[in-house]
Parts: C-alpha cells; sequence; structure tokens
C-alpha cells in the first residue's frame, strides 16, 4: 500500500511538533523516520496509526483518506518501543490476541499465530509468559502480533532502542528480512543514523518538525542538500569549516587558511560553510588543494585517522597508512569530489548545486 | 574468629527470646478464648486458672450455645453480606478506577481530588444521614441494608487507580488499535494484570465487612438477619452470660477469618501496609 | 481538537466515562457526600426529627449543648487520655516487634502470621476474650500480676480501673496495624546504608539509632497520626468488655460512644450531628498534620 501524507501539521496547543508535512511512501518499501529527539517522528508515527489526530493536512492509504479514520479501522499494525506485550498471557495468546477481537474462530487463530511464530523464528516458545524471553525475542512476538492481522501498513517505534548492542545487529537484520519476505510497507522510527544506514530502502530525515530529506541511505550520505542532513549522518561526523568565497577560493573566517575548492554556484563573498568528510581527503602534494600541519595519527587497520590543523581549523581524516610524514609535519593535501560541500551560513543549504 | 560466632548466636539467642515473648503476647488471648471454650464447668472456674482443658475434644460448650442462639444462621448471613460486598464493590471500584485512570473526560483529575478529600470524612459522621436514607429505602432488618451502603469505596478505587496508572499505555493503544474496545481491553488486559491489587482489596473489603460492628448494630435487630459480631453481642447480651460459651461462639465467629489470614497472609499484609483496613 | 494532548481522548465517546463511574457514583453521592452535606444541616437544626425531618429552628443550639454537656466533655478526655497514652505506648512497641520481625532468621513467616492475626478477627470476639481474661475473680491477668505481688484488681467492676481495662485492650489491638506500618518502613530502608556503616564498623545499637530511627522517623510521625486519628474514633472496644457501655459506671465515655449515645439511644439527631462535626474538626487537624509529613518527607 502506498502511503501519501499531504501537508500534515500537528500542534500541541500552541508547539507545533510536525510542520507542514508531505510525501509519499512507496508500496512494499521499509522507511525510516530519522532525527534527533523532539524533531517530531515519534508524533509522526502516532499520527500514522491513528493514535493521535493531525491538526491540519490528509492522509491517504493508497486512495482511501484515513485522517478521521480511528485507529482500529486503519489496518496498521504496531510495535512499540516497550513491545506493549501483555504480561499476563503466554506467547501464543499475545500473538492472536488481534485475531481474538476479531472473533477469528480459535482453530484458524492459533493456525495463523503458528505461522507468524515461525516467520518471525519463536515457535519454541509459545508457551512461555514475555517476562521469560529475552528482549530480542519479545521484539519478535511484538512483531508478530502485529503482523498477524495482515496490516496494509506495519509500524514500529524505535524498534532496537531497548536491546544492547550485539541483539541490535541481529534484530535490524530481522527485521529486514521479515519486511522483505512479507513485503508489507514498512515505517519505523528511529534515531540511531546506523541503524537508519543500514536497513531501510528510503530515510526521512526530520528536524523541529520540519521534513528536512528524503532519500535511499546513500544518496542522502553523498548528496545531503543541508548542512544538518550532512552533519547528522556519518560516523565519524563531517568536519565543518567556518569561512567565506574569496577569489574563488574558500577562506576561513579568521584568514589563518585558504583552500582550492570547486565553488559552482557559491558566490564571491558568501559566507561559506565547508563540510568535508572524513573519507574525503587524501594527500597530495603535487597538486594540493590545501597545505595543513599533520597534528596526530592513529592506526586502525589498513587506514588512519589523523587530526590535519588547518589554519585555525581542524580536520579529523581517513589517510591511507601508506605515507611517511609524522605527526608535526606539514603536508599538501587534495580534496576527492565525492563528500566536500558548501553550505550557507544563514540558510544551511548546499549552495554548491 | 571463634567468638565472633559465639557472640553471633547469642543475638540470635536474643532475638528468637523477644519474638517468641511477642509472639506469646500477640496470641495469648486466642490460646485462652480456645481452651477456655473447651473447659468443663468445674475446669474453667478453678483459680489458679488452668492452662489447658482436660479434653480437648470437649464439645460441650459449642453445642450448647449453638442450641441457645442460630450460629449458623449468623455465619449463613456474614458469609452472604460478604460475598456480596466483595462482588459489588469490587465491581464499582474496577469500573471507577478504570474511568479515573485511562478515559478522558472533562475535570476528571479535580473530581478525583475531591473526592480523595472526602476519605476524611469518619464513617461515624454519615452514619445519622444513612441511617435515615435506608429507613425510607425500608432496608432497615433485611441483608441488603448492610451491602447497599458500601457498594462504593473512594479509598479502594483509590488504590486500584493507581495500579491502573503504573500499566504502560502502550498496551492500551496496542489493543485500541487491534480493535479491542474499552470494556474488552479492561476486562482482558487491565484487570488479570492488577489481580494481586485486585485480590488485596477484595480482602480487605471482606475483613471489613465481615467484622462490620456499629452499622450493624444498629440496623439489624431480628436473629434472623444478624450476622456473626452481632449475633456473638446479642448472645452476649442477651442472657448467655456464660463465660465458656461466649468464648465458644467467639472462636466460631473468628475462625474463618482466620482461616483466610493463614492463606492470603501476605496478600492481606501488604494491603494494611499501604493504609488499608481500620480507616 | 488541539486540546487532545491525552491520546486517550481518541478512544472514547464522551459519554463513555459517564457510564463507567456510574455505578460507583451512585454509591458516593448517596452514601458519602449527601451524607456530608446533611449531616452539617442538621447540626444546625434544633429538635430534628428523624424521617420527619421537622425542626423547630436554625441555629447554634446544638455545639453549644454538645460542648456543655457533662458527657461530651467526659468522652473529649477520655478520648485524650486514650490517645496520649496508647498511641505512643503501641508505637513503642511496635517498633521493637518490627524490628524483631525484620530480622532475617528461620521461622520468621511463622512470626509474622502470629503477630498480625489478630488484624483480621472481630474486636467484639476479641474484646469478649479480654473481658474474660481481665476478670477479678477468675480472670488470668489478675493471676500472671498475683506472681508479681501486683493487684488483685477489679479491673471490670470498678469504675476507676475501666479506663485502663480500655488503654490496655486499646495498646494490644492497635500493635499489629502499628507493627505492620514501621515494618513496611524499616524495609524501604536500602541496604546499602548498613553495609556501609558495618564496613566502618558500627555496632548494632549504633547502627539502629544513627540509621534505623532516623531514615524511620518519618514513618514513625506518619503512623502516630495515623493512629492518632484512629484512636480518636475509639468505641468499639468498649462494647464487648463492658456490656455496651461506656464504662460500667457510664463513666467513661468517647467522642464517638457520645455520637452513637445521643443518636441511637437517645434520638438527639441534632447533638449528635453536631458532635460529629466536631469530631470531624478534630479529625481534620490530624489530617492536616499527616499531608504536611507526607510532604515534607516526600523527598527523603
Amino acid at each position: 500500500m502506498q502511503i501519501k501524507l499531504d501537508g500534515i501539521v500537528k500542534k500541541f496547543d500552541d508547539v507545533i511538533a510536525v510542520n507542514n508535512f508531505s510525501m509519499i511512501f512507496e508500496e512494499g518499501t521499509l522507511t525510516a523516520l530519522l532525527g534527533p529527539s523532539g524533531c517530531g517522528k515519534s508524533t509522526m508515527l502516532n499520527m500514522l496509526s491513528g493514535i493521535l489526530p493531525v491538526t491540519e493536512g490528509t492522509i491517504y492509504f493508497d486512495d482511501e483518506d484515513v485522517t478521521n479514520l480511528p485507529p482500529q479501522k486503519r489496518g496498521v499494525g504496531l510495535v512499540f518501543q516497550n513491545y506493549a506485550l501483555y504480561p499476563h498471557m503466554s506467547v501464543l495468546d499475545n500473538i492472536c490476541f488481534p485475531l481474538e477481537i476479531q472473533k477469528v474462530p480459535k482453530n484458524e487463530r492459533i493456525e495463523k499465530a503458528k505461522e507468524m511464530a515461525r516467520l518471525v523464528k519463536i515457535e519454541q516458545y509459545l508457551d512461555r509468559k514475555p517476562k521469560e524471553l529475552s528482549g530480542g525475542q519479545q521484539q519478535r512476538v511484538a512483531i508478530a502480533r502485529a503482523l498477524i492481522k495482515n496490516p496494509r501498513l506495519l509500524l514500529l517505534d524505535e524498534p532496537l532502542s531497548n536491546l544492547d548492542a550485539r541483539l541490535r545487529l541481529e534484530m535490524r537484520e530481522e527485521i529486514r528480512r521479515i519486511q522483505q519476505e512479507t513485503k508489507v510497507t514498512t515505517i519505523f522510527v528511529t534515531h540511531d543514523q546506523e541503524e537508519a544506514m543500514s536497513i531501510s530502502d528510503k530515510i526521512v530525515l526530520m528536524r523541529d518538525g520540519f521534513l528536512k530529506q528524503v532519500d535511499k541511505p546513500q544518496r542522502l550520505y553523498d548528496e545531503p542538500n543541508n548542512l544538518f542532513v550532512a552533519n547528522f549522518l556519518g560516523n565519524p561526523p563531517i568536519n565543518n569549516l567556518v569561512g567565506k568565497i574569496k577569489d574563488g577560493r574558500f577562506v576561513l573566517s579568521d584568514d589563518s587558511a585558504s583552500i582550492r575548492v570547486d565553488i559552482k554556484q557559491a558566490k564571491e563573498g558568501e559566507k561559506i560553510v565547508l563540510g568535508i568528510r572524513a573519507e574525503s581527503v587524501a594527500l597530495n602534494d603535487q597538486d594540493p588543494d590545501f597545505t595543513a600541519v599533520i597534528k596526530e595519527r592513529y592506526t586502525m587497520g589498513k587506514e588512519e585517522l589523523a587530526i590535519l590543523k588547518v589554519g585555525s581549523g581542524e580536520l579529523r581524516v581517513y589517510l591511507s597508512s601508506d605515507f611517511s610524514h609524522k605527526a608535526g609535519d606539514t603536508a599538501g593535501f587534495k580534496l576527492k569530489s565525492k563528500g566536500v560541500f558548501l553550505f550557507d551560513q544563514d540558510t544551511e543549504d548546499r549552495v554548491d548545486e | 574468629m571463634r567468638k565472633k560466632h559465639f557472640r553471633f548466636s547469642f543475638k540470635k539467642l536474643l532475638v528468637y527470646f523477644f519474638l517468641i515473648l511477642g509472639a506469646v503476647i500477640m496470641m495469648f488471648p486466642f490460646y485462652w478464648m480456645l481452651i477456655s471454650a473447651l473447659k468443663t464447668p468445674a475446669e474453667f472456674n478453678t483459680y489458679p486458672p488452668l492452662w489447658a482443658p482436660g479434653n480437648w475434644f470437649n464439645m460441650d460448650n459449642f453445642k450448647q450455645a449453638f442450641a441457645m442462639a442460630p450460629f449458623i444462621q449468623y455465619f449463613m448471613n456474614s458469609v452472604i453480606v460478604t460475598l456480596c460486598c466483595v462482588v459489588i464493590t469490587g465491581f464499582t471500584t474496577i469500573l471507577g478506577a478504570f474511568a479515573f485512570s485511562r478515559l478522558k473526560f472533562p475535570g476528571r483529575d479535580l473530581i478525583f481530588s475531591l473526592l480523595l478529600s472526602l476519605m476524611m470524612v469518619p464513617f461515624e459522621m454519615l452514619v445519622i444521614t444513612n441511617y435515615e436514607t435506608v429507613t425510607k429505602m425500608g432496608l432497615i432488618n433485611t441483608l441488603p441494608v448492610l451491602i447497599i451502603p458500601f457498594i462504593s469505596s473512594i479509598f479502594y478505587t483509590y488504590i486500584l487507580r493507581n495500579f491502573f496508572l503504573s500499566i504502560p499505555d502502550s498496551l492500551y493503544y496496542s489493543a485500541r488499535i487491534d480493535g479491542a474496545s474499552n470494556w474488552k481491553y479492561l476486562w482482558r488486559v487491565m484487570v488479570p494484570i492488577a489481580k494481586p491489587s485486585l485480590v488485596t482489596i477484595m480482602l480487605l473489603n471482606a475483613i471489613s465487612c465481615w467484622n462490620s460492628f456499629l452499622w450493624t448494630l444498629m440496623t439489624i435487630n431480628s436473629d434472623r438477619f444478624r450476622t456473626l459480631p452481632i449475633g456473638l453481642y446479642a448472645f452476649m447480651t442477651e442472657g448467655g452470660s456464660d463465660f465458656k460459651l461466649q468464648m465458644a461462639a467467639s472462636t466460631f465467629t473468628v475462625l474463618p477469618m482466620i482461616v483466610l489470614f493463614l492463606f492470603a497472609r501476605k496478600y492481606i499484609v501488604n494491603g494494611v501496609a499501604r493504609g488499608g483496613l481500620k480507616g | 481538537m488541539n486540546k487532545t494532548k491525552n491520546m486517550s481522548g481518541r478512544f472514547n465517546r464522551s459519554w463513555e466515562p459517564f457510564l463507567y463511574l456510574l455505578p460507583f457514583f451512585i454509591g458516593i453521592l448517596v452514601f458519602t457526600l449527601y451524607p456530608v452535606i446533611n449531616v452539617v444541616l442538621i447540626s444546625f437544626k434544633e429538635g430534628y426529627r428523624l424521617l420527619t425531618g421537622a425542626y423547630t429552628a436554625i441555629g447554634f443550639e446544638n455545639y453549644s449543648k454538645v460542648l456543655s454537656d457533662p458527657y461530651f466533655i467526659n468522652g473529649i478526655k477520655n478520648t485524650a487520655v486514650y490517645i496520649i497514652t496508647v498511641v505512643p505506648i503501641s508505637t513503642m512497641i511496635s517498633l521493637l516487634f518490627a524490628n524483631l520481625l525484620n530480622q532475617k532468621i528461620k521461622g520468621i513467616a511463622i512470626f509474622h502470621t502470629a503477630y498480625f492475626l489478630p488484624l483480621v478477627t472481630s474486636a467484639t470476639a476479641i474484646g469478649l476474650v479480654w473481658k474474660l481474661m481481665f476478670n477479678g475473680q477468675i480472670g488470668v491477668i489478675n493471676f500472671l500480676l498475683g506472681i508479681f505481688g501486683i493487684g488483685p484488681f477489679e479491673w471490670i467492676i470498678d469504675p476507676n480501673m475501666n479506663i485502663y481495662t480500655l488503654i490496655i485492650f486499646g495498646i494490644w489491638n492497635m500493635l499489629p496495624f502499628t507493627t505492620i506500618l514501621l515494618l513496611s518502613g524499616l524495609q524501604n530502608i536500602d541496604p546499602l546504608y548498613y553495609t556501609a556503616a558495618r564496613v566502618d564498623g558500627a555496632s548494632s545499637i549504633k547502627m539502629f539509632f544513627r540509621i534505623t530511627v532516623p531514615l524511620l522517623a518519618p514513618t514513625i510521625g506518619l503512623t502516630c497520626v495515623v493512629n492518632t486519628i484512629s484512636a480518636s474514633k475509639v468505641y468499639g472496644e468498649l462494647f464487648p468488655l463492658f456490656n455496651g457501655r461506656p464504662g460500667i459506671a457510664s463513666n467513661l465515655y468517647t467522642v464517638v460512644y457520645y455520637i452513637y449515645d445521643q443518636f441511637y439511644l437517645k434520638w438527639n439527631l441534632g447533638k449528635a450531628a453536631a458532635a460529629s462535626i466536631i469530631l470531624f474538626l478534630i479529625i481534620f487537624v490530624f489530617t492536616m498534620a499527616q499531608l504536611q509529613i507526607q510532604k515534607r518527607w516526600k523527598y527523603y
């Protein structure tokens, strides 16, 4: 099912939680709503499920306007951050519950529940109570319960944040697998960029109630259209240098250094934030874009993390480790074409496209 | 090392000594009640008193007491009244606590805090009007007079509401999204989860209902509808001045609650610790 | 629309909460709220007649009658004596009991049962037992005191002894409830404090006075207030001990017994109402004290 959001606004009293949000979620895709806490992503999820009414705008499930449809009539499956399993019911009863409400005959619903349990690989725990399961197993039960009624849309609220690091890796693969097996349109909320990057077809990046950018994970990383998106994605985070365009070069605010960049649409004298990804710098003494002092080197396997001093600015970059410069040496560096962005200081928008 | 071990066990001995002393103080009236009920007239009137009856299975006093007053009838009345109280109050409490914790309506929290302030009104202050009310309803000298005035309890509703509030919201939303009605959610999810709290409330209610005295004394004066404590009191004032028989009747009166306590001590003690019982 | 901050607003129709509250509210309105208002009104009506509702005048007559009634003054005096003896003594004994019951030793569950059993038993039945034990001729209490060369006393027959009889029974009656409150207070103290003190080499006595007592102080205070409130309502103990009379010579009125007497035995409804309002005011003061304690120690 395709979901279309048209000009969604959500106000709590006078606070605007979601602001003029429009987009389309394609059928059968896994989409991440990503952003820092308080960005409105959970509010958005709750409006999709129907728990929260929208203040303005329209939600379409395919061609059906569901804006004013109560949650139980939307046909959505929702997995809560704390899983919301009923503690007094067995795993089997938990999974069956949505069908019990729909008055599906007992045999039929147990049959269906077992099928779901196989899908999420918990068929050996059907008789247990939720508290006898690990966090990851509880998560699986919650997903099975959400899927048993064949929802048109599966929503997951911070599905991995209650798990430890190892289970988190395992479960995110599982969510991907289950989504691909069932082909159900899935939207999940997360504040973890790595989580979003690793499994989703598309990422919706939000801040302060605004949709900042929607794209495939790699494209979002490669082509951020504003400074927030560039800063939010990537580990280590992108380097930011503050300065302006002067004589076709980027010059730091205090004139302590300059860097040759492809300024494209940037205007002379424009105040700029130069974003440079850690992997977008290479040693090049023959034709350097800038020179810098190598302040420190840390060996990390075949790569090397170096801290470069460029005038008053600092860059953390990955360099291939086959170079002979020692800490304290000065060297020339070249920027790669990928992963170098110019942003306007005030609007924070890309200016080099 | 050895010295420490000795001191440790000495301290333990001291603790046991005082524990037993305290237990004797608390249990002695019950022991005295039982053995007095089992004594023959001669044994009973001996001084200094005998510490045990000659025959532990001497049922004479019980037989005599039961012949003089319809204690079985009293017992049945007590059981009926207590069961009705527990079930009806339990029902209104569950519904009220659900509305005050889960449902949304204007003025909810204001109304609830007003109700809480009503809790400090002693029952003694309500007795006059309630007596008038039940008289007008024609309930004097019937069993419902012991039930109807107590169908709602602010205190139990307060306890259960607090428990309901501790159940995560996500369970509610999850059930509602799956299509469960409020009613279904209450009985299928909330009530089973709140079972320990509910059991506690019901036990406390059963105890105070079983032992209710002043109200019953005022509203019931026919043998047919007396409960055990009032039947016992009437037995004492209306001629049964024989202590042995009184002790037999007392034993019969407290026995059901003692059995209840032995089976449900943890629930009852927890409930009392949270401020239940004794107004 | 944007006022639905709480999400559950989405899930119930406006009339639904009303249906859930209906049974509860019927009980409260008829048997709590209306009586509260009505008893205030009655207390100002002179010569109020039950059922007909007729009265002769409105004013403070009932209050002035009650406050000058020697039986009521007797009741206030006895209730006060009862409170200031029973509450502190039973609290002190309970403090010892609670500490004993908080020990982690074998068989403690049996002791818990023994100590708390009186909670569930009818005061009437147990009162009768105490009446037997207090008996001047064959009573076991005189016998036990006689071993130490004390007594014998005529606990029941001598009117001057009656208040002591009531107090002793009252203390015993209050012990289980008080012990439970103090025990649960003790169990809420983080055992880490004791571990830390033991590492520092503190003795058991020192730990009791430097850790247990200060940390338990709020609970002790609260227990005292709660018990004071329940002690100010003393009356039920009188019935089995003294054949339904306030002391064998009717010299042992308490506030609630006075209300019962005026209402049920003498049918002076106005005076009974006025006396119950006075009782409420007394309890109100103690309740305010209770709330203050709870507020003050909330973040302890």
